[in-house]
């Protein structure tokens, strides 16, 4: 062979070599677990991070129509199914029969008037009920298959919730409670830019993904009950003058084989630890704080603080929605009168990309999601997204699990919950940049076409459905891998 | 993960660099036995196209990576016409326009 010939030839195995070289890096940026924003990956991992100045709005993307209330208690779902269980159950066994017929009419104040403004809650009630019981006799049939599933939950949900649970209960008033070991000779802040800088890098070190900082509008706090000093209605307390919102996402493989293998108790656990450690550390310079943290232990509600402190918008199922985290992103929140400068909101277009998309409304198994084409619902005030959270409820009754500890369908098929890596960064940078639309058409577009979704009830265990999961479930999670069956 | 490591990442992709610069050598030696006579624009339309290639290869086994199967499946299939059709296209323009 000639030098020339040589040279073709080396070219043409060389270009196939690059291309091959190439094609097996995008697999390796697919496969890599440093895609996965937040979980495990270090504070200082700067990559994950998306840079939000273009995007600074002065008003949030969420429309204000009204005048605006404070959220009822009752409103919550976890809280108001506790108070209709703890009346079925003053009346013993026959209880549950009892109060299904006796309807709305006969509940003791304020059920009463919630359940007659919301019948279809109160039927869904029953119907969860009686899918509760389903589940709960199905789980013989499940228990080996998920095993390692209900032990990862298990795990996660143990310093949940038990007696001396970190952080502790407030108790008292919260002028007691929120000062309560706050050190009295502290020194002078500088500034409030200081306060926030500071109180972000050390919620980062605590492991939080994202850090947001707004003063809490009062139509945030819930109205009815206060923890620490139990029901009855309260003014916001003065010093609950700003929020320090922080995120992070639940484990990305096992969040992607939602239902039966995912569990929101590993987000809700990390964001105890972080808040609560958060709560301590400002008391110790000088500040009250107090942690509001999911599941239920908060007095504020979350998704809207966090749009305010600019970590994202709201999507069509309800959740915040952040540029790294997607629909991925677990909230809590710390309330403190420490002198802090609020961060601005921003404007993404992920409210306009959910008046197209519909993914999550077409996959959630209880049709609990809006088809709307904008949000419709007033709510207190704003016009937003709203789930039906009671038929959302009768679903985590449903999938094959021990019990109902969820299903996140929603937030894992969203088009944003995805990798950082190249191919999702583009869309992420390239979306919010585009005036025209066309970028999200396209993306969507992609989306629906080559994407696979098993669809609706197919998340449900037989014969409505075929415990289908979203994603693969990882090896760690399937019990046939390391065990007999 | 490979080529994900401290040590082999910036090697692997010298050695892309590598084999990208034999490719162009090679190219044109390809061009000029085929008689196509190449000029800024030409190579502008033909960078192009490999660069669309070598992003739909490596997008599509992105999606296989994340275990997005039949996505990267589809968007193969997809872009792959796409880049088959436009190879047609920009081939004959290589051929034809002389220059
Ligand atoms: S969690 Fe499941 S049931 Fe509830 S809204 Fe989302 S997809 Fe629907
Ligand atoms: S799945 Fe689509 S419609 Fe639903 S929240 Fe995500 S982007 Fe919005």
């Amino acid at each position: 062979m000639d030098r020339r010939n040589f040279l073709k030839y080396s070219g043409l195995a060389s270009g196939t070599l690059a291309l091959a070289g190439i094609s097996s890096a995008g697999f390796v940026a697919g496969r890599n677990k440093d895609g996965n924003t937040g979980f495990g990956r270090t504070p200082y991992g700067k990559d994950q991070f998306f840079n939000r100045k273009p995007f600074l709005v002065e008003q949030p993307t969420y429309m204000k129509v009204g005048t605006p209330e404070r959220i009822g208690y009752l409103d919550h779902l976890f809280r108001r199914n506790a108070e209709l269980r703890y009346h079925i159950f003053s009346y013993g066994r026959e209880g549950f029969q009892k109060v299904r017929d006796e309807g709305p009419e006969k509940l003791p104040e304020p059920l009463k008037s919630y359940y007659i403004d919301n019948p279809s809650a109160f039927e869904e009630f029953f119907r969860a009920m009686d899918r509760a019981n389903e589940q709960k006799a199905n789980w013989e049939k499940y228990k080996d298959r998920y095993m390692l599933a209900e032990a990862w939950s298990a795990a996660h949900a143990s310093p949940l919730g038990a007696p001396g649970a970190f952080p502790r209960e407030p108790r008292g008033n919260p002028e007691e409670s929120d000062f309560s070991g706050v050190n009295e000779d502290s020194l002078k802040l500088k500034s409030p830019q200081h306060g926030s800088r500071l109180i972000k890098k050390i919620s980062h070190l605590f492991g939080a993904t994202l850090t947001g900082i707004t003063k809490i509008k009062k139509e945030w706090v819930y109205q009815g009950a206060l923890r620490g000093r139990g029901r009855g209605d309260f003014e916001v307390p003065g010093h609950w003058k700003y929020a320090i919102v922080i995120a992070i996402p639940h484990e990305w493989e096992s969040f992607y084989a939602n239902p039966t293998y995912g569990t929101s108790h590993d987000a809700y656990s990390m964001l105890r630890f972080i808040s609560g450690k958060l709560e301590t550390f400002i008391k110790k310079i000088g500040y009250s704080a107090r942690s509001h943290i999911p599941p239920t232990s908060y007095d504020l509600i979350l998704p809207p603080l966090g749009i305010d402190a600019g970590l994202g918008e709201q999507g069509r199922h309800g959740i915040l929605i952040t540029p790294e985290l997607g629909a991925n992103t677990r909230l809590a929140a710390v309330s403190t009168d420490m002198p802090l400068e609020p961060d601005k909101p921003v404007d993404l277009g992920i409210r306009k990309f959910c008046n197209k998309c519909k993914i999550c409304a077409e996959e959630c198994p209880g049709k609990a999601i809006s088809f709307a084409g904008s949000p419709y619902k007033t709510v207190r005030g704003y016009k937003r997204w709203s789930i039906d959270q009671d038929k959302c409820y009768t679903v985590w009754n449903s999938v094959a699990t021990s019990q109902p500890r969820g299903c996140r369908i929603c937030l894992a098929v969203c088009p944003y919950s995805r990798k950082n890596n190249w191919i999702h960064t583009i869309a992420r940078e390239a979306d919010p940049r585009d005036p025209t639309g066309l970028v999200s058409s396209a993306m969507l577009s992609m989306q629906k076409n080559f994407f696979s979704y098993p669809g609706g009830k197919e998340y449900l265990p037989p014969p409505e459905g075929n415990n289908k999961t979203y994603g693969k479930p990882p090896d760690w999670l399937r019990t046939e891998e390391w065990f007999d069956i | 993960m490979f080529p994900y490591s401290t040590m082999l990442q910036p090697i692997f992709w010298m050695v892309i660099g590598l084999l990208t610069g034999v490719f162009v050598i090679g190219l044109r030696y390809w061009l000029k036995d085929l008689n196509i006579s190449m000029n800024w624009w030409k190579w502008v339309l033909l960078s192009f196209w490999i660069v669309l290639l070598a992003v739909t290869l490596c997008g599509s086994f992105t999606l296989m990576g994340e275990n997005e199967w039949t996505a990267g499946y589809r968007f193969l299939l997809f872009f792959g016409t796409v880049i088959t059709i436009s190879g047609a296209g920009l081939w004959m323009i290589l051929r034809r326009v002389n220059p």
